[in-house]
C-alpha cells in the first residue's frame, strides 16, 4: 500500500492548509476522485480522511473472497488486484499455492460456495494441486458445512494419490 | 508510449490468447505503473520463470501481430552480449522486454515473500504477475541503464521516504562475483542520486570495501 501522509479530519485538513472548510470538502473529494484519499466513517460517525502519496485501489483479489466467506480472517501477505472473473474456485486455488495452516482453516470455509466443481477440478489438475485439492476438501468437510464433491472427482482424486 | 488503463487491457487480452497459466514478475515501467508510481511507459517488462512460459507468451502476443526486434536500438554492447538479455517484441509504439529467470544475470526471486502485489488477467488462460518491493525496483533500473530509468529511480523515491538503501546495497553485493559490473554501475547511479536525496555515505563506504578500493 502507498505511503501515508497522513490522517485528517475536514477541519483538521482545512486549518492545516489555511482553507475554508467548504474548499477543505472540495479539495479531498478532487482527491478522493484521483484515488490519493480513503475515507472512513460517515453518518453517526465522524469522516476521517487518509491522505496517501501516490493513488491507492482497493484489493480485490484472494484475501478479499476469503476475508469474506471465512470465519478466521487472514492478513494480506501481498496486495492482490483481479482484471476478469475471479471466483470462489480460484480463490481455493490461489489457497492451495500458499498452503499454510492458518490459510487452510481459511479455505475449508469457500467448499460451502462452490458453484462449478468442472472448473475446480480442471485448475488443480492444471496446477498439479489435486493430491492437496483432496486433503483441503477432507479437512474443510471435517471441520465446516460444505458441498459435497460430486463421486466422478472423489474417484479422481484417490485414482491421483 | 501505453498507459496503465491500456497496459491492463492489452494484458487481459493476452491472458484470452495464452494456451496455458503462466505466472511471471513484473519489473520496470510496468511495475512501477501497477505501483501507481507513473502513468505511462515505453516497455512491458516481464521475466518468465522458464523458457517454455516465455515461448507460450511469445505465442500469443505474435498471434496479435507483435514481431521480434533488435536489442542493439536500446540496450548498450555490454548489455547486448549479456547471455541473460531478453528478447524484444514490439508492435506501433509498445514493446515487450521479455526475460527467463533473470535480469542480464541479476536472479529474480519467485518465491511468494518477495510478492509484494499481485495482478491477475483472467482471459481463457490465468497471466499472473508479480510486482517486487520497491528496492529490488530501484536496484533493477539502476542496472539496466537505460535513458529513462534514472528518471524512473527519481520518481519512486520522490513518492517513498522509506527506501532501504541497506537492503538495495547488500543485494548488489550479494551479486558482485557473478556480476561484477552490478557495484560499479550502482555506485554511478548512487552517486547521481545522492546530488537530489540524501544518501547516507555509510553504503557508499560498504560498496567501496565490496568492490575493494
Amino acid at each position: 500500500m502507498a505511503e501515508i501522509i497522513g490522517k485528517y479530519t475536514v477541519e483538521l485538513y482545512a486549518q492545516e492548509n489555511s482553507i475554508s472548510r467548504q474548499s477543505a470538502l472540495n479539495k479531498l473529494s478532487g482527491l478522493k476522485k484521483k484515488g490519493f484519499v480513503k475515507v472512513s466513517g460517515g453518518g453517526k460517525q465522524k469522516r476521517i480522511y487518509t491522505l496517501y502519496k501516490r493513488p491507492v485501489r482497493e484489493p480485490n483479489g484472494f484475501y478479499s473472497i476469503v476475508n469474506k466467506y471465512a470465519k478466521i480472517k487472514l492478513t494480506p501477505e501481498f496486495e492482490h488486484y483481479i482484471y476478469g472473473r475471479y471466483t470462489v474456485e480460484d480463490a481455493i486455488i490461489d489457497g492451495l499455492k500458499i498452503d499454510n495452516a492458518r490459510t487452510k482453516i481459511a479455505v475449508s470455509n469457500l467448499f460451502r460456495h462452490i458453484t462449478d466443481w468442472t472448473y475446480l477440478m480442471h485448475k488443480a489438475k492444471g496446477n498439479n494441486l489435486l493430491e492437496r485439492l483432496h486433503e483441503y476438501y477432507e479437512y474443510a468437510k471435517k471441520s465446516t458445512k460444505c458441498k459435497r464433491m460430486p463421486k466422478r472427482y472423489m474417484k479422481e482424486s484417490i485414482k491421483n494419490d | 508510449m501505453i498507459n496503465t488503463s491500456e497496459q491492463e487491457e492489452l494484458l487481459k487480452l493476452i491472458a484470452n490468447f495464452m494456451k496455458t497459466d503462466i505466472e511471471a514478475v513484473a519489473i520496470g515501467g510496468t511495475a512501477m505503473m501497477f505501483s501507481n508510481y507513473k502513468n505511462a511507459t515505453k516497455d512491458i517488462d516481464i521475466v518468465f520463470k522458464d523458457v517454455e512460459d516465455r515461448d507460450v507468451f511469445i505465442d500469443a502476443i505474435k498471434q496479435l501481430g507483435y514481431i521480434e526486434k533488435s536489442l542493439s536500438d536500446i540496450y548498450d554492447e555490454k548489455r547486448q552480449q549479456n547471455p541473460a538479455k531478453p528478447l524484444m517484441f514490439s508492435r506501433s509504439d509498445e514493446r515487450f522486454d521479455l526475460f527467463v529467470s533473470s535480469v542480464f544475470g541479476f536472479k529474480i526471486n519467485f518465491s511468494q515473500d518477495a510478492v509484494l502485489q499481485k495482478y491477475d488477467f483472467l482471459g481463457k488462460s490465468r497471466l499472473t504477475l508479480n510486482v517486487p518491493v520497491k528496492e529490488v525496483l530501484i536496484l533493477l533500473k539502476a542496472i539496466t541503464g537505460r535513458e529513462t530509468d534514472f528518471e524512473d529511480i527519481v520518481t519512486i523515491l520522490k513518492a517513498e521516504n522509506n527506501v532501504s538503501w541497506d537492503s538495495i546495497t547488500k543485494q548488489a553485493i550479494g551479486y558482485k562475483e557473478s556480476l561484477p559490473w552490478i557495484l560499479i554501475d550502482l555506485e554511478e547511479c548512487m552517486q547521481k542520486l545522492g546530488k537530489l536525496f540524501d544518501i547516507d555515505d555509510t553504503y557508499f563506504k560498504r560498496l567501496y570495501d565490496a568492490h575493494g578500493d
